[in-house]
């Protein structure tokens, strides 16, 4: 079932800049969907349509099965919102702006397991202001879930935390995941990504260039080998060189190529030094779709 | 109702900011002893100490409010939560208004008392004119904080509707002395119609004019929020 459905959606500011271009994707029940794409690339701006902040200037959104901009009412009780910057009263602590928050909503946790739920338990009577900027980033974490939310939208959740609260963070979001939350994320961390989510689509300028699973995505873009070529002797594979002395193999079939040039090494008796054999990362792919797409 | 969890926050921050306290609780009672030398009567006293309190304690606070609430993020936050924009906006006057009517409530019971107001013998007319004070005031607040970039700056950008607000009601001095064309226009502005509300409780002074003039404002009001009003700081 799914849970998001985007379909042409375009945003326009009031200058007339169109910050999204076009997009679309689904997200199924209990299915992490991860936003990638450089600054600007406009997944803010994509986010929050879906949440239902802003009516898009073209396509449509669908939320739980409900228009989120004109059918707010019946689709906030359902969902969790983590803004990339929200804000908070600087002069309430803690657990006063958690308890306002609670008072909002239909059938809130309990502000004590909402705050333990993201290690803040400990500073519940500090005020706003005199929190840490990642622990501000984990209030407002504990805020998003604090309603049970069916779907999440978390927009650079982990964004200033510190590696121990990341990996804390990426724990909550995984038992949520098999509670059967759904998950609406953007990060600039594609470890994040590729340990989280089911799915993921990679923004450039306001469209989407490329989306699918990790290895969907990642598969697209050549393994790359790379050695010191040993002197005169001609290689038997086609391969770049960068100036540094060692030369680049790239393939769309590793296992294969690898084997060939192992086998040529072999019976020619050289030796590759500084052999490196590795399939794309995620991180290549992201690189290589910004450049080519810039 | 949901939107007094904000109400319940606001008021928190109400008394940790010193100079929401000192603007809405001292400020009129400063005036008190120069509209005691203007007049030396009850009612108009009574009148005149309800319009300083609509005027600072309702908008001026309320664009305060309205502008700091922006800019820190907290309405966009409180956007994506489950109140609708009324119930937030709401919810962030609601401090605002019950220590304005609690105000009104005691500057009446301590002039009444003093001296020797009778009964009003029209006391809806005073309701009507404060809750439509309260409820145009609120309006106006948030529409001014469209135009109010910082804290800082409502100072300014509230002081036209402040010092309009004030001679055109005649708080300082009576529109009588003004041209009969100038201080018609003056009966206008949206303080004067709830003035003239609140003495219409005492004396039979006229109160459909004031009821319609009051009614156009609270809608010019709602038209202007609705168009206008930020709910995010990037623009
Ligand atoms: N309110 C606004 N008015 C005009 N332009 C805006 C506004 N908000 C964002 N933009 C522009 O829209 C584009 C997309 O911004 P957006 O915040 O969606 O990017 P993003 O992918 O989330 O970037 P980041 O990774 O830096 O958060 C940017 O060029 C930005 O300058
Ligand atoms: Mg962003």
């Amino acid at each position: 079932m799914t849970a998001i459905e985007v379909r042409g959606l375009t945003r326009r500011y009031s200058g007339g800049f169109e910050a999204v271009r076009g997009v679309s994707f689904d997200v199924e029940r209990g299915e992490m969907f991860a936003l990638l794409g450089t600054n600007g690339a406009g997944k803010t701006s994509t986010v929050e349509v879906v949440e239902g902040l802003s009516r898009p200037a073209a396509g449509t959104v669908s939320v739980l099965g409900h228009d989120p901009f004109r059918e707010r009412s019946l689709v906030r009780p359902r969902v969790g919102v983590m803004l990339q910057e929200g804000g908070f009263p600087p002069d309430l602590t803690v657990t006063e702006a958690t308890k306002m928050w609670a008072g909002t909503l239909t059938s809130p946790r309990p502000v004590d397991e909402a705050l333990s739920l993201v290690d803040l338990a400990h500073r519940a009577s500090v005020r706003v202001k005199q929190l840490s900027g990642g622990e501000r980033r984990r209030l407002d974490l504990a805020l998003a879930l604090l309603g049970r939310p069916e779907v999440l939208f978390l927009d650079e959740p982990t964004t200033g935390l510190d590696p121990e609260s990341r990996r804390n963070t990426w724990e909550l979001i995984r038992s949520l995941l098999r509670e059967g939350v759904t998950v609406l994320l953007t990060t600039h961390y594609l470890e994040e990504a590729q340990a989280l989510a089911d799915r993921l689509a990679i923004m450039h300028r306001g469209r989407i260039v490329a989306q699918g699973t990790v290895s969907e995505v990642v598969d697209a873009y050549p393994a790359r080998i790379s050695f010191v070529p040993p002197a005169g002797i001609p290689l038997p594979v086609v391969v770049s060189e960068d100036g540094s002395g060692r030369v680049t193999v790239r393939t769309n079939n590793l296992q294969q190529t690898l084997h060939e040039l192992l086998a040529w090494a072999h019976v020619n008796s050289v030796e590759l030094s500084g052999l490196d054999a590795r399939s794309a990362s995620l991180e290549e792919a992201f690189l290589a779709i910004a450049e080519e797409a810039a | 109702m949901k939107a007094t969890a904000v109400g319940q926050a606001e008021l928190k921050l109400f008394w940790r900011n010193r100079t929401a306290l000192f603007n809405s609780l001292l400020l009129p009672l400063l005036l008190v002893p120069a509209l005691m030398a203007a007049d030396a009567d009850g009612v108009p006293l009574i009148v005149g100490l309800t319009g300083f309190v609509l005027l600072m304690a309702v908008y001026y606070n309320l664009v305060t409010t309205f502008v700091a609430r922006r800019e820190e993020l907290v309405l966009k936050r409180l956007r994506v939560g489950e109140l609708t924009d009324p119930e937030i906006l709401f919810g962030a006057s609601l401090p605002s208004v019950v220590v304005a009517l609690g105000q009104t409530a005691l500057f009446a019971v301590v002039v009444g008392v003093t001296t020797g107001v009778a009964l009003p013998a029209r006391p809806w007319f005073l309701v009507a004119g404060v809750a439509g004070g309260v409820i145009v005031f609120a309006l106006l607040a948030a529409a001014s904080s469209a135009f109010t970039r910082t804290v800082e700056m409502a100072q300014v950008t509230s002081l036209p509707m402040l010092v309009a607000c004030a001679f055109g009601a005649g708080l300082f001095f009576p529109l009588s002395v003004l041209p009969d064309g100038v201080a018609s226009v003056l009966r206008l502005l949206p303080l004067s119609p709830v003035l003239d509300l609140l003495r219409a409780g005492w004396s039979d002074g006229p109160v459909l004019r004031p009821l319609i003039v009051l009614t156009v404002w609270i809608v010019l009001g709602i038209y202007a929020v609705r168009r206008w009003f930020r709910w995010d700081p990037r623009r």
